[in-house]
């Protein structure tokens, strides 16, 4: 028997048949570039394909990042990096590596780090510690790994008082990182929103799951996006603003394009979610964003992260962060910066990724050593721990321009 | 916010974008995927064959070619436009394409044929000596130096030897993209070694053709000409093509710096218009739907190859976005039995009017709406891979259409 989701996984599947061999995709796989272990985006994906059935004889397919770069670029529109994933989930349903199922729980570590976060970042900074993780997880002794905060988002959520609303209401999706580890993005997102008159709601939200997408456990990573969904899909019609680009992405086209969920909560949910920049690039489309943002004299580079490019929107931060005068933002062309969510956190990826994200650090040390700017965390925490510079979601430069701290 | 809303990122869009923006106009580019270009030679044909003659310059023969081909695109621009076109794109180029002479070049292909072209890098201008080297590379395929060398002596009429050097880009690797080498090359240590094992291999021949492989990044041919210390001569090869992509990448770099928005990876599915107008089109990004709106819209979709055209079973040929009428889709005989000649599908396309505005082939006089413009491989009338003219209609048509819409700003 075909379930939907079977029946979706040949949708993308058969746009193996639109691919012409012309190319594209292989010379922008970062991957493929800076690896010979990896054949490249054309090979991997719909050539292979038509080889598979069920497991995949070709286990290259693991060294795909699934960063979706080869989608975005493909003239044909193949679903590369869809069918990549998704043969990757039936080759490793029965060998899943117990490292995979640790870091794709997200929440599971920000529960269990926040009430001895001092104590549990020091003791991932140590060597010993890490070199123990490498042995026993496979997790790369340098790898960056989240510093969690002392306070969750949602205990500074119930302590401060909302000034009053003076437009409508909005949503407010931080995801899980930014309930555990971002907290700071979560602050300064609402802090800007309230700013501009919104009444920002705060229902109580899971994780998106992408990470245990990304590692191929489709059904528990279904299981997270419904509960989301529906945790989510409250006050309808209002838009739900999302402070990681990432966790966006997740609700409006991944769940739906690679683990093949048609559910229509999640559709309602899906075309409600607007990434925080992009909600702000409306406002200023529609004459609704006040400009009379401070001067901030400084130049950085900005990353846009594989998982925003992907959403086929062009890069609202970067339009955003162009109307602060005084401020010289610097796209940093960079493809990937090589986490691709947890793929560069493990040790036969770490170098790879390493070398995928070179040229974006030589960028960042190039333009501003000290400070760049990004919209997922993941790839903020590898910028940080690659280049030494802090690395703030854009939404810390709009909340410092309208002079909120 | 915008002004100019251009749909395609091929060499027609591109064109367009910077042409709007450096004259001061807020531009998006909207476009699915990449363009034609990464898969180009990498060098701007105009004018390369008429009656299957190869053309030794272009603009000679643009006022006879039209004449002959009075629905050809070039028929609705003006040799001067065409020439204005193409000497602005020269200089978009930061000096990877060298400004003209008016004449075509002649450069050889991976299977030894000359072929005219019109504007070339520095790297493939092909010298005017006795004796050539014809080097291939053990680990790329598609460059078959013997095969180079002996059609090459037939057709170019000069002296040749293959020689194979073994040289991974990467350890191990036996079967590498051409973009591989093309990186490898753009550090020191390999380009010296690739210097080395050239030198331990070839004669003493005046030149040095090699694959189209000589830096993604770095400008490894100058390096490379100066170490072997005689002429050394990039070959076009099948695709990826390493000079289409320093073009792709100059012309997107430039776009930028002029502040062109570029919205890549999402399809432009529909639009909304009155009578006469285009008011929005309608972008399918992830999870939603959304609408751009500017004043112009100019549309440089591609063709058959892009998805901007496209025939149902029945041979029915279509415009995919906004259903424009096209001209020359009524034929009964749209594909010819024979391989060779000029297949009358890839003439169909749209009709413009000498502003670049869409008209209906029957009623040519009145633009279908005020604000549409389309350029590049839309157009109708031309058989541009046997004619070589597919990259001058896009340039001429995409500046013409910017021309148009900066004129209308201006009045
Ligand atoms: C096999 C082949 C060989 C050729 N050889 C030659 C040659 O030797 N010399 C020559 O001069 N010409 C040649 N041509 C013609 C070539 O196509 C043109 O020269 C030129 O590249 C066309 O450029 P363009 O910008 O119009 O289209 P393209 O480069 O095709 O770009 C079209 C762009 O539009 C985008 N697009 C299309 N529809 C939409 C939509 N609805 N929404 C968003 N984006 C959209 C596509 O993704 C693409 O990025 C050849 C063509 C083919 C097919
Ligand atoms: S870019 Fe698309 S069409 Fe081209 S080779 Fe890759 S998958 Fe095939
Ligand atoms: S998803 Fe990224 S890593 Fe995987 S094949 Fe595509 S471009 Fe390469
Ligand atoms: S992307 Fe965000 S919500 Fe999803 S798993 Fe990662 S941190 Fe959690």
């Amino acid at each position: 028997m075909t379930t939907a989701h079977d029946q979706h996984d040949l949708l993308a599947r058969m746009s193996l048949d639109q691919c012409v061999k012309c190319t594209i995709c292989e010379t922008h796989c970062p991957v493929m570039a800076v690896t010979p272990k990896f054949p490249g985006p054309k090979f991997v994906g719909p050539q292979a394909e038509r080889y598979r059935h069920g497991d995949s004889v070709d286990q290259s397919l693991d060294y795909c990042s699934s960063c979706g770069t080869c989608t975005l670029v493909c003239p044909q529109g193949v679903k590369i990096a869809e069918i990549n994933s998704q043969a990757r989930a039936v080759m490793k349903k029965n060998h899943m590596p117990i490292r995979d199922r640790i870091i794709s729980r997200t929440t599971l570590l920000g529960k269990v780090m926040t009430p001895i976060a001092p104590i549990a970042n020091w003791k991932l900074s140590l060597p010993p510690v890490r070199w123990f993780i490498e042995k026993l997880f496979g997790i790369h002794r340098h790898a960056p790994m989240p510093k969690a905060g002392s306070r969750t988002f949602s205990s500074w959520w119930k302590k401060h008082t909302p000034p009053t609303p003076t437009r409508g209401k909005v949503v407010f999706f931080h995801g899980c990182a930014g309930e555990f580890f971002e907290v700071e993005t979560s602050i300064k997102t609402v802090e800007v929103l309230e700013f501009l008159g919104y009444e920002v709601v705060t229902p109580k939200q899971g994780c998106c799951g992408l990470a245990l997408q990304s590692n191929g456990l489709f059904d528990s990573a279904r299981t997270h996006v419904n509960k989301l969904a529906q945790q989510l899909n409250i006050e309808p019609g209002t838009p739900i603003i999302a402070s990681a680009a990432s966790c966006a992405g997740m609700l409006k086209h991944e769940a739906r394009e690679i683990l093949g969920m048609t559910d229509p909560t999640l559709t309602a949910v899906g075309t409600r979610v607007r990434d925080v920049c992009e909600f702000l690039l409306s406002l200023a489309e529609s004459g609704d964003l006040p400009l009379d943002f401070q001067p901030i004299n400084q130049t950085v580079a900005y990353h846009a992260p594989c998982q925003l490019k992907s959403q086929g929107m062009g890069l609202p931060a970067l339009d955003v962060l162009r109307l602060i005068p005084g401020l010289t933002v610097i796209d940093s062309e960079a493809t990937c910066c090589g986490i691709a969510g947890t793929y560069g956190l493990k040790k036969e990826k770490y170098a790879i990724a390493q070398a995928v994200g070179k040229p974006l650090f030589d960028k960042v040390i190039e333009v501003n050593p000290h400070l760049a700017l990004c919209d997922t965390e993941t790839c903020r925490w590898q910028i940080a721990s690659s280049t030494g510079a802090e690395v703030h979601h854009p939404i810390w430069m709009i909340h410092q321009a309208y002079g909120l701290g | 916010m915008t002004d100019t809303i251009v749909i395609g990122a091929g060499l027609a869009g591109l064109t367009a974008s910077i042409r709007l923006a450096e004259s001061g106009q807020a531009v998006t580019l909207l476009s699915f995927g990449e363009g034609g270009l990464p898969l180009s030679q990498g060098t701007i044909d105009v004018l390369g064959y008429v009656e299957n003659q190869p053309v030794r310059a272009p603009f000679t023969e643009m006022s006879g070619f039209i004449k002959a081909h009075p629905d050809h695109p070039y028929a609705f621009l003006s040799s001067t436009t065409i020439s204005t076109a193409i000497s602005w794109f020269t200089d978009q180029t930061a000096g990877l394409l060298q400004p003209s002479d008016e004449t075509n070049h002649f450069v050889p292909t991976a299977l030894g044929a000359m072929r005219p072209t019109y504007l070339v890098p520095p790297s493939m201008v092909f010298p005017d000596v006795p004796r050539f080297a014809v080097v291939g590379i053990q680990q790329i395929k598609d460059f078959s130096p013997g095969l180079i060398a002996e059609n090459l002596t037939r057709t170019a009429n000069i002296q040749t030897r293959p020689y194979w050097i073994d040289l991974p880009a990467r350890p191990g690797e036996v079967d590498s993209s051409p973009v591989h080498y093309a990186q490898a090359l753009d550090n020191p240590d390999f380009l010296s070694r690739f210097v080395d094992k050239i030198v331990a291999t070839i004669g003493d021949e005046d030149a040095v053709l090699l694959p189209a492989i000589l830096g993604l990044h770095t400008d490894a041919h100058s390096r490379l000409t100066e170490a072997l210390q005689r002429p050394v001569v990039e070959v076009i090869m099948a695709p990826p093509s390493i000079p289409g992509i320093r073009l792709n990448n100059q012309l997107v770099k430039r776009a930028k710096e002029w502040g062109v928005r570029v919205v890549l990876g999402s399809k432009v599915t529909g639009f909304t218009a009155t009578k006469d107008h285009i008011t929005s089109v309608t972008l399918h990004q992830a999870g939603r739907d959304q609408t751009y709106s500017g004043d112009n819209v100019i549309y440089g979709g591609g063709g058959f190859e892009s998805g901007a055209l496209v025939v149902d079973s029945y041979g029915k040929v279509r415009e995919a976005l906004f259903d424009l009428p096209l001209a020359g889709a009524d034929r009964l005989d749209l594909i010819t039995g024979d391989y060779w000649k000029p297949q009358p599908l890839f003439e169909v396309g749209v009709i413009v009017d000498p502003s670049m505005r869409v008209v209906d082939p029957g009623k040519p006089k009145k633009p279908i709406y005020h604000n549409l413009y389309v350029v590049g491989g839309l157009l109708a009338g031309a058989q541009r891979w046997i004619e070589k003219s597919g990259d001058g209609i896009a340039i001429a048509s995409a500046y013409q259409a910017a021309e148009s819409i900066l004129g209308g700003d201006r009045s």
